[in-house]
């Protein structure tokens, strides 16, 4: 951001006026702790010396009152503001790469309801998921949403990136999970979804900003659905001879029953990941269930399951390699149990229908291997619906360029041939880390004219572009 | 930096990886982002890649309360723990320490506390001169309980007295060096604070730390710089526990309620849990709340108090919510520190004793 000394000074005092001296904060030790997140390039950059873009000012307000004033500060000047929740995610959405002013959400972590009569707690979208789940679970629910980054991620990043948690097959996404939602628009104007979430009141509000990455407003109050403890979870793993097998298999399931965790590896991953964590040397395409809910149904559901992956081929492998999992189920995202520098590695993961997943598999396997030799190609697929299923594919690259510049054009290289792959194939963008900085180039090859409804809501809400410049290609 | 090359790769393990947020006392009240182990990592991990050791990175390091949570959650078995004390002395040695702090460590090496106080209460003063002058089995109140929890101290001693035990108190008590360990980890002036308070220690059998800050550094810190420490060391907790078990204290049931503060330094340094809760066991019915034992959530300290004083009214305020909970009717502690920081913020519908004191009411 260019401003001479005094306007800054002017605007640090506006700003501090709408949050408190003590939650705005120009610190060296604030802007850089703000400018990485899961990014690849972001981490890369850093750990080859060079500065990630930095905001000028960070600002943590407490409620949605205090996220209001800052907006409004920040329409008056025109000054790009970023939102940052638990800076976890992978895509780039939160890094503040047009300076100006960095909204940490983190203070807006109340729990402010329980409601045990309609199933949901209410709480800030500052709120670490983890701490909501802990809220719930003293009181014997759970809000069923585990993905990996449970410790560190708020509400407002899952729900900023249409995020998902590995119980999803059965309690759905957390674009499911919500009931009403109060977001602050940038002009400042405060709003609330609607009352629920199922209606015929005209579109879902909440799928508009579900998503939406901070480019259209910052969601501050959030009521998310929660469960009640399932008296039975049981496991069971299954070794397909290859994929379309499995597909079948559990594409025919779904129209019986719903297990809650549904994961499905190729061979390169059967072997590599699986070997390395729970010790199974084992070729083909490894599948692991869960089913969970009243002791009585599950256990109708497991006969179900167990006919049905006989029916296709499968070996029974018992339950202990799924418990195993359940057990490490955050553990592989720690250091040293996952791609790390100074490998270069991305999980394009993308969804579509069962006519067209294992087609995309298979393209956007040929296209890395194929066009980056250097390029190891790996895939899971772990979040199933009636019509189809996610692929969560990723490519590792062992030794890349060193140069920064180098490294980042190469990134994006494989990137755009992956993710192209799976768009000439029914694929999306992506399934549920957002787009950030990372993919909004390629937004408008997924969705064409169509991108105008967009572009349309984000000139509408955001006359100034000033809500999280250069992301999900608006 | 001139740290080794382990702090250097735990650093490099932790700049891109969150997986402990969610337990970092200070983090969840402050909700500031720098406030966590990643934090930490990213900015010293940009030191060692040219950016300058500022003193604003350094004040950042200072608001660590290296509780070890953090380390206590990571699947990996990184310490940050570790490169945060490293760095703090690293500071030092390039003259980028805070102010604030610098006080504190020219106030233990002048008057042997980081507060600057010297005198000790007439209340305290007169329990210590009611002991005899020498016995096997000394009682070490440790700086915090001596000028900061003048209560918390004698009400110590007014319990052991209840066994009719052999046992003595130092007037002019040494220095420990717990709190240059914390301020400067591991300083040629911390092993001069420790080797000179082994040689005033040593002619005892039974050193009984009533601090487990103190318990601490006795029972890990000197091992390390290999100074021998010729007494048993015991917690308070736990030489409680053995008075108690052995019938020298015989409390009774109280009609009460307690849920139990771990110590951070108690449960996760020193792996002591179950000695309190069996004392709580002997003087009425006993609680969990979220996060106890290993798990526990640091409540607050002294020495954080001097700099961060409304940090620590929050991360306080935190863990009675936390106690508030489970509908007990006293929240015990076992350290001096969490006793004074959660008492400046104690709710009126929950009593707060420490665990001494609780064991004196089941004597009454």
């Amino acid at each position: 951001m260019q401003q001479n000394e005094f306007l800054f000074d002017m605007i640090l005092s506006e700003l501090e006026d709408a949050v408190g001296r003590e939650n705005c904060s120009i610190r060296e030790i604030d802007k850089l702790t703000h400018t990485v997140d899961y990014f690849w390039l972001s981490r890369m950059w850093a750990d080859r010396g060079k500065r990630m873009p930095e905001a000028d000012f960070i600002v943590s307000p407490k409620d949605a009152k205090e996220t209001s004033a800052v907006l409004k500060i920040a329409n008056y000047y025109k000054i790009p503001v970023t939102t940052w929740g638990g800076g976890a995610g992978s895509q780039g959405g939160a890094l503040p790469v047009a300076g100006g002013i960095l909204l940490d959400t983190k203070r807006m972590n109340k729990i402010h309801e329980i409601n045990e009569d309609s199933m949901y707690v209410e709480c800030g979208t500052g709120a670490i998921y983890k701490h909501v789940e802990w809220a719930v679970n003293e009181k014997g629910y759970s809000t069923m949403h585990y993905p990996s980054s449970l410790n560190c991620s708020t509400v407002g990043g899952f729900l900023a990136h249409r995020g998902i948690g590995v119980v999803s097959t059965k309690y759905g996404k957390i674009d499911d999970m919500v009931l009403q939602m109060e977001v602050v628009l940038p002009n400042g104007d405060i709003i609330y979804t609607s009352p629920v979430p199922k209606h015929a009141a005209g579109p879902d509000l909440n799928q508009i900003f579900i998503g939406s990455e901070g480019t259209l407003g910052v969601i501050t109050k959030a009521q998310m659905r929660m469960y009640v403890q399932p008296e039975v979870r049981k496991f069971r793993a299954f070794l397909f001879k290859n994929l379309t097998d499995a597909f079948r298999a559990g594409r025919e399931l779904l129209t019986k029953i719903k297990p809650s965790v549904m994961r499905l590896y190729d061979e390169a991953e059967t072997i590599s990941i699986i070997k390395k964590i729970v010790g199974v040397e084992r070729k083909g395409a490894f599948m692991n269930f869960a089913l969970e809910g009243v002791a009585e149904i599950v256990e109708i559901e497991e006969k179900i399951l167990l006919n049905t992956m006989t029916k296709y081929g499968a070996e029974d492998l018992g339950s202990e390699y799924g418990e195993k999992w359940w057990e490490e189920k955050i553990t592989f995202f720690y250091p040293g149990h996952i791609m790390d520098l100074p490998q270069m590695f991305g999980t394009m993961d993308t969804v579509a229908t069962y006519s067209n997943i294992e087609k995309i598999y298979w393209a956007m396997k040929e296209a890395i291997e194929t066009n980056f030799p250097m390029a190891r190609f790996i895939a899971h697929f772990s979040h199933w619906y009636e019509w189809g299923c996610m692929i969560y594919d990723r490519f590792i690259v062992d030794n890349p360029p060193q140069d920064p510049h180098e490294a980042l054009r190469l990134h994006n290289q494989i990137w755009n041939t992956g993710v192209r792959a799976a768009l000439a194939n029914g694929g999306v963008v992506n399934d549920h880390h957002g787009v950030g900085i990372k993919l909004g180039r390629l937004m408008k090859e997924q969705y064409g004219p169509a991108m105008q409804v967009f572009e349309a809501l984000k000139k509408q809400l955001d006359p100034n572009g000033i809500m999280n410049p250069y992301k999900l290609g608006l | 930096m001139l740290i080794s090359e382990r702090d250097k790769k735990t650093i490099d393990a932790c700049r891109f990886c969150w997986m402990c947020r969610h337990v970092c006392p200070v983090g969840n009240v402050t909700g500031r982002e720098r406030n966590n182990a990643r934090a930490r990592a990213l900015s010293l991990s940009m030191v060692e890649r040219g950016v300058e050791l500022s003193k604003d990175i350094v004040a950042n390091v200072y608001e660590c309360a290296l509780c070890a949570a953090c380390t206590k959650e990571c699947a990996t078995g990184w310490d940050p723990v570790e490169f945060t004390k490293a760095v703090r002395l690293e500071a030092a040695m390039n003259g980028v320490t805070p102010d604030y702090i610098n006080k504190m460590i020219d106030n233990i090496e002048s008057t042997g506390n980081p507060y600057g106080q010297t005198e000790l209460s007439e209340e305290l003063k007169a329990e210590i001169e009611s002991l005899p002058k020498d016995a096997d089995t000394l009682l070490f109140l440790g700086v915090d309980a001596r000028i900061k929890s003048s209560r918390s101290a004698v009400n110590a001693i007014r319990l052991l007295k209840k066994a009719n035990i052999s046992f003595t108190v130092l007037m002019n008590e040494p220095d420990s060096g717990y709190a240059m360990d914390t301020l400067l980890g591991k300083a040629d002036e911390t092993k001069r604070i420790m080797t000179k308070a082994a040689g005033v220690l040593d002619k005892y059998k039974t050193i009984v730390a009533y601090d487990p800050a103190d318990a601490k550094v006795f029972l890990r810190e000197y091992k390390e710089w290999g100074i021998e420490l010729g007494a048993a060391v015991k917690t308070f907790t736990g030489f409680v526990n053995e008075l108690i078990q052995s019938g020298k204290l015989k409390p009774k049931k109280l009609n009460k309620t307690f849920v139990f503060q771990d110590p951070a330094v108690l449960a996760r340094d020193l792996e002591e849990t179950q000695e309190a809760r069996e004392i709580l066991a002997a003087c009425g019915e006993t609680k969990e709340m979220l996060l106890y034992g290993k798990d526990t959530v640091w409540a607050g300290n002294l020495i954080m108090n001097e700099y961060m004083p409304d940090v620590m009214k929050l991360t306080a305020k935190a863990r009675w919510e936390n106690a508030l909970s489970t509908q007990a009717e006293v929240l015990v502690t076992a350290s001096p520190s969490e006793y004074e920081v959660l008492s400046a913020v104690k709710p009126d519908n929950m009593e707060l004793l420490s665990i001494e004191e609780v064991v004196l009411r089941g004597l009454e």
